[in-house]
């Protein structure tokens, strides 16, 4: 499974929570694949998907925050998707 | 204090433009004449300039209203403002994008459109717009 976070350079909640929720992430899915990806170097990928808000976060292609999430949220979002792909 | 006419008159937008941004909550008069006209001060011009500037970027009132509060705000740093901003231009990419799409879709339209001559129930565009239109309604 795929994450990625789109995040503008210089947020500084991005920075806060980034490695927390990556963590969380890493716990709950098994072979996750996290990516911190900077809006300003990846302007056409973040359009391709459709991200207009900022931070988001992307679970395999499909954008499912468009705001932090809370541990939880992200976890269940993952393991949700786990389930279905089982 | 100055009056509504000559706000409008400095900014170049019209009286109703004002007392539309008035209603917006973009802009308010300072205070109000004896005789109860709507008076304006110097802050106001700067104000109305931003909303022009902000708008030719692509940000609706309700997102100026925003990065106006933002403006005001004691606490509100640059990076609060760039992230507003990185979301627009993400915004308009998206429409460039979706109308590069469309532009590409008239393109086949007009192309496959060759004879100008052939009466409309036999045109091309036509007969491919309803065909879009019906499978649409199939799925």
């Amino acid at each position: 499974m795929k994450v990625e976070m789109f995040y503008s350079p210089g947020c500084a909640a991005c920075e806060d929570r980034q490695s927390e929720l990556r963590a969380a992430a890493q716990e709950a899915v098994r072979d996750l694949e996290w990516r911190n990806v900077n809006v300003l170097d990846n302007m056409d990928t973040a359009v391709e998907l459709g991200v207009i808000t900022l931070p988001a976060i992307v679970i395999d292609g499909e954008v499912v925050f468009t705001s932090l999430p809370t541990k939880a949220q992200l976890c269940k979002a993952l393991t949700e998707r786990s389930g279905a792909r089982n | 204090m100055i009056t509504i006419g000559k706000l409008a008159g400095l900014t170049s937008v019209s009286n109703d433009t004002l007392r539309y941004y008035e209603a917006e909550g973009l802009v308010s008069p300072a205070g109000k004449s004896p005789a109860g006209y709507r008076l304006y001060d110097r802050d106001s011009a700067r104000r109305i300039h931003f909303i022009k500037h902000a708008q030719q970027c692509g940000f609706t009132l309700a997102e100026i209203r925003d990065l106006l509060d933002v403006r005001g705000r004691d606490k509100a740093c640059c990076g609060d403002v760039r992230t507003r901003a990185i979301e627009k231009k993400l915004q308009i990419e998206s429409k460039i994008r979706a109308m590069k799409a469309m532009s590409k879709a008239l393109d086949q339209l007009i192309s496959e459109c060759a004879n100008e001559k052939r009466p409309v129930k036999e045109c091309t565009i036509i007969a491919a717009l309803e065909r879009a239109n019906g499978s649409k309604r199939m799925q």
